[in-house]
């Protein structure tokens, strides 16, 4: 047996759990979102001011470079003049790296194929040259041909700077060039400004939302010139690895960023779940992204749900045994009471049971229980009483079969002396008292016998049988035929009938000498005459129920040798468990072949067929069976 | 003076042993896996031979090196050396490891680059490009050749309407750059009737006649070389990287994978399905006569003028 207490525990604690999942689900759902709001508002702030600052920055160069190309375009007779300009711009630039003032292949006459201006910061002193020869074809590289082509200022993808003359940076520059166009708009040159990008490399590194985040920067062609993975700058693009591992959500990333969209993406990058954040840099085509794992912006919410999860987990626990505790305690009158209410049940009503004055449900109950003993000893007394008289009554009513059952004739052979008479009867009361009857007497070498069935049951037709009964025996004696009994028997009992009980009755007399059969039917079951319904053609009324009457009756001529069975409808109407009457068909089916079959022999054996067919059912009626047969000597 | 004496000695001395100056004609990259491999595992070394592998610099190109004399075999493409002795620079090929066209024109997504009539296309500075050239007068598509030095930062920067790319090498870098490469807009030479046989290993005749066993001992070990790296890819790579990070070359190790994988695929003959490491005069004479007709040749340039049948 499950235990009210833990069933009642495991309950509350389960309703609790569902309403603290729901309730924390929605707050951790509902914080996840804020946190992570908060991470794109921080990282995006600080991806701003990043790009707005490095925007700073490009913007000195282009600036410089502005300040400068009017100068070379006016002078463009002065070819000497370029190697001042490109040095005045470092000069006035520190933090620059190199200027190429160069220009188209035999532009200047007196100057060969090649022409550059070429002044660079050598750790602080700043050397010019002219840069251009066979082996440094400047007008091949991507400096000087992308704001030809493309007729416009250029920032270029950054790169080693390698020259034949060994003028090598260590660091990754990137140059701003611009086109020169003399006064009639024809192209003649480019001006290139190049600037180290380690400063840059510096700044976007140190930019740290988050303890393991990192930042890159990709160009143009998804190079990677800002990276924590050194090994891959300028080395790898950011669509490298999905060269050879399908990775989409890289490639997604890569061609937004080039597109110059700004926003975010939820990525897994080298196994981890990751945010990145990104942002195109103003005009160099050059995008700019951080990457935060997920694991840390979420980090300190993931403990905290963690630390939630687990005090919540053990206060339910702590919940679950405190409730059943308390409700245990407060079960405790009620375990009480079943007990007592045990004891009471196994009949000490004397118990007395506990009042420990509490006045809620459970002191209810104890009231009610204690209401409901109460009832129950004085209901048991009633009872007592019910019982001693029904006992009482049952003993009358036994005394009461006994008289009615010795008011007929039940010693068998009915005349012991003459053979020429072979007669059993039976009569069965469905109650202890029965309205069915049955006589017979000899007188005169005269056999009267009846076998009648009063309307309803039980002691009133019991009695109404014993007055029909004496009234026979007293009628018969006068000698009457079976009609004129039935006439008298009929006034009698019809006289002062307030009760309006009735009774069927066969009524028969037989010369026992010259075997005729003088009978009267009076509503009653049509006997059998060896196993067939007898020819009776009048029925007439039942006795009792009007007054003044005359009932017919019929005769056979010789009744000798010939099986007379007569009964109550105790026999054909007899019900089995299923309703089922015995029915008149089973009734002439068993009789058939019993014509010679003694009566003392043939009732008994059809009451045991009753009894078989009922199958433990309650008798619906009264039965009574008589069965004659004269014997010719 | 004495110093330049004495190392005029050493280096004829060396020579005389048959030591020989190899020098690719592009810098160190998958490309020349199987020299590296004929180095490293020690092929020319069991041939015979020193070989000494040295890339060219921007100041000094590989056929620099071979005019002067400081490197005795290098790399070219079949057009290359043609026009080179058109030219009468008389060349010889002692290994042939191309058997197919690497090179494709790639223009922007969904454009056909037949269908670019006189775009800009970038062509190399440093030659490569001839077959393009003949395909641009034959089929009138009045290209304007925008040549570049070594990388594709004009197309990506849409400085250029479409790149010539080869396609163990550009090819790849442009997919590097997300460019998006699918049938339509990547035009292979190979398949439109220029199938001409690419890299091989040359020598100047003279140099050649005058050293004939270590020019046949190079070409073998060479040749093994590459066998090996077929067989061998993922160590062959390894080797490659050694050269490339020596060398301090702007690659990765997975373009150099795929540069491997397609320069061995390009050594297998479409027809007979074999590494044949052979001329083939077809392609030679269909070459020769495709450029005379542009007037990219002077005269034809015959398959006996390439080769020297004794070694082969």
């Amino acid at each position: 047996m499950k235990r009210l207490d833990k069933k009642l525990s495991l309950w509350v604690v389960s309703f609790a759990t569902i309403i603290l999942v729901t309730s924390l689900g929605f707050m951790f759902g509902v914080s996840r979102k804020a946190i992570r709001q908060e991470a794109i508002n921080r990282a995006t702030d600080i991806l701003e001011n990043t790009t707005l600052r490095v925007n700073g920055i490009l913007d000195k160069v282009v600036v410089a470079a502005n300040n400068t190309d009017w100068l070379v375009v006016r002078h463009l007779d002065k070819p000497d003049s370029m190697f001042v300009y490109s040095r005045k711009i470092l000069e006035n630039n520190p933090n620059l790296n190199g200027c190429s003032i160069a220009f188209e292949p035999n532009y200047f006459k007196d100057k060969g194929r090649y022409f550059s201006a070429y002044s660079y910061n050598d750790n602080g002193t700043i050397l010019t040259t002219q840069e251009g020869n066979d082996h440094y074809q400047y007008f091949y590289l991507d400096w000087y041909q992308l704001c030809k082509l493309l007729d416009r200022p250029v920032w270029t993808e950054p790169f080693m700077d390698n020259n034949p003359d060994d003028i090598c940076s260590p660091d990754m520059i990137v140059s701003y060039c611009k086109p020169l166009k003399d006064r009639d708009s024809n192209y003649v040159g480019t001006i290139s400004v190049d600037l180290s990008l380690s400063w840059l490399s510096q700044m976007i590194s140190a930019v740290k939302p988050y303890p393991n985040s990192y930042s890159m920067m990709i160009g143009q062609g998804g190079t990677f010139f800002v990276h924590p993975d050194s090994t891959k700058l300028l080395y790898q693009s950011i669509f490298t690895e999905s060269l050879e591992h399908e990775d989409s959500a890289m490639v997604e990333l890569g061609h937004a960023m080039q597109r110059g969209d700004e926003g975010m993406r939820q990525m897994t990058i080298d196994g981890k779940a990751c945010y990145v954040f990104f942002k195109p840099l103003g005009e160099t085509g050059w995008s700019a992204a951080i990457v935060c794992l997920e694991s840390d912006i979420f980090g300190a919410f993931y403990r905290m749900r963690r630390t939630v999860v687990f005090t919540v987990l053990a206060a339910l626990l702590l919940m679950m045994m405190v409730c059943s505790r308390i409700i245990r305690r407060e079960l405790k009158p009620l375990t009480q009471l079943s007990k007592q209410a045990e004891t009471i049940a196994s009949g000490n009503f004397g118990v007395v049971l506990p009042d420990d004055g509490r006045r809620d449900e459970i002191g209810q109950l104890t009231q009610s229980f204690t209401n409901m003993q109460h009832s129950l000893v004085s209901y048991i007394d009633e009872l007592k009483q019910t019982t001693a008289q029904k006992a009482s009554i049952e003993s009358e009513l036994k005394v009461a079969r006994d008289i009615q059952m010795s008011m007929l004739p039940r010693v068998f052979p009915a005349f012991p002396n003459r053979r020429d008479i072979d007669l059993f009867a039976m009569m069965t009361p469905a109650k202890e008292v029965g309205g069915d009857l049955y006589d017979y007497f000899v007188q005169d070498e005269r056999l009267y016998l009846c076998v009648g069935d009063v309307s309803g049951k039980g002691i009133p037709a019991s009695l109404f049988m014993a007055v029909t009964r004496n009234l026979f025996r007293i009628v018969a004696q006068q000698g009457h035929t079976a009609a004129e009994i039935a006439t008298q028997l009929n006034n009698i009992l019809s006289h002062d009938n307030d009760q309006n009980m009735f009774v069927t009755m066969f009524i028969g007399c037989a010369d026992l000498r010259t075997g005729h059969f003088d009978y009267c039917n009076c509503g009653h079951n049509i006997p059998l005459l060896d196993g067939k319904f007898m020819d009776v053609r009048n029925t007439n009324f039942p006795l009792g129920v009007m007054e003044g009457v005359t009932f017919i009756g019929e005769s056979i001529d010789d009744i000798r040798d010939h099986q007379l069975l007569i009964y109550t409808d105790g026999l054909n109407e007899a019900e089995n468990q299923q309703h089922e009457l015995f029915g008149d068909d089973r009734l002439l089916d068993f009789i058939s072949d019993k014509q010679d079959v003694a009566a003392e022999k043939l009732i008994p054996m059809l009451h045991e067929v009753i009894e078989r067919h009922r199958n433990g059912a309650i008798p619906n009626d009264d039965l009574t069976m008589l069965c004659l047969k004269v014997i010719k000597l | 003076m004495v110093l330049t004496l004495f190392m005029s000695i050493v280096a004829t001395s060396a020579n005389g042993q048959g030591r020989i100056v190899f020098t690719p004609q592009w810098t160190a990259q998958a490309q020349f896996a199987g020299y590296y491999v004929a180095q490293e595992k020690g092929f020319y070394r069991e041939a015979g031979i020193e070989v000494e592998i040295v890339h060219p610099s921007l100041t000094q190109s590989a056929m620099d090196r071979i005019h002067k004399g400081e490197s005795h075999a290098t790399t070219l493409q079949l057009c290359q050396a043609m026009e080179i002795i058109d030219d009468g620079v008389q060349m010889v090929n002692i290994l042939q490891t191309s058997m197919n066209n690497a090179m494709v024109i790639v223009s922007r997504r969904g454009v056909d680059p037949l269908t670019q009539k006189g775009a800009r296309v970038g062509i190399w500075s440093a030659g490569f490009g001839q077959l393009a050239i003949c395909m641009n007068i034959k089929d009138s598509l009045n290209y304007e050749w925008v040549p570049f030095a070594s990388n594709l930062n004009l197309f990506v920067a849409g400085a250029i309407d479409a790149t010539l790319a080869m396609s163990y090498n550009e090819y790849y870098q442009l997919k590097q750059t997300g460019m998006p490469m699918d049938e339509k807009n990547v035009y292979r030479f190979c398949d439109h009737g220029y199938n001409v046989q690419e890299d091989g290993v040359y020598m100047q005749r003279d140099y050649y006649l005058a050293h004939k066993n270590e020019a046949r001992k190079f070409a073998e070990a060479s040749r093994r070389g590459w066998e090996w790296a077929a067989a061998h890819p993922e160590e062959t790579l390894e080797i490659v990287m050694k050269y490339v990070n020596k060398n301090h070359i702007v690659t990765n190790r997975t373009l150099q994978r795929l540069m491997l994988a397609e320069v061995l695929r390009l050594q297998v003959d479409r027809e007979s399905g074999k590494r044949e490491f052979r001329l083939r005069p077809d392609m030679v004479e269909n070459a020769s006569r495709m450029m005379v007709e542009m007037k990219m040749l002077k005269n034809e340039v015959t398959y006996d003028q390439l080769t020297d049948e004794k070694i082969r």
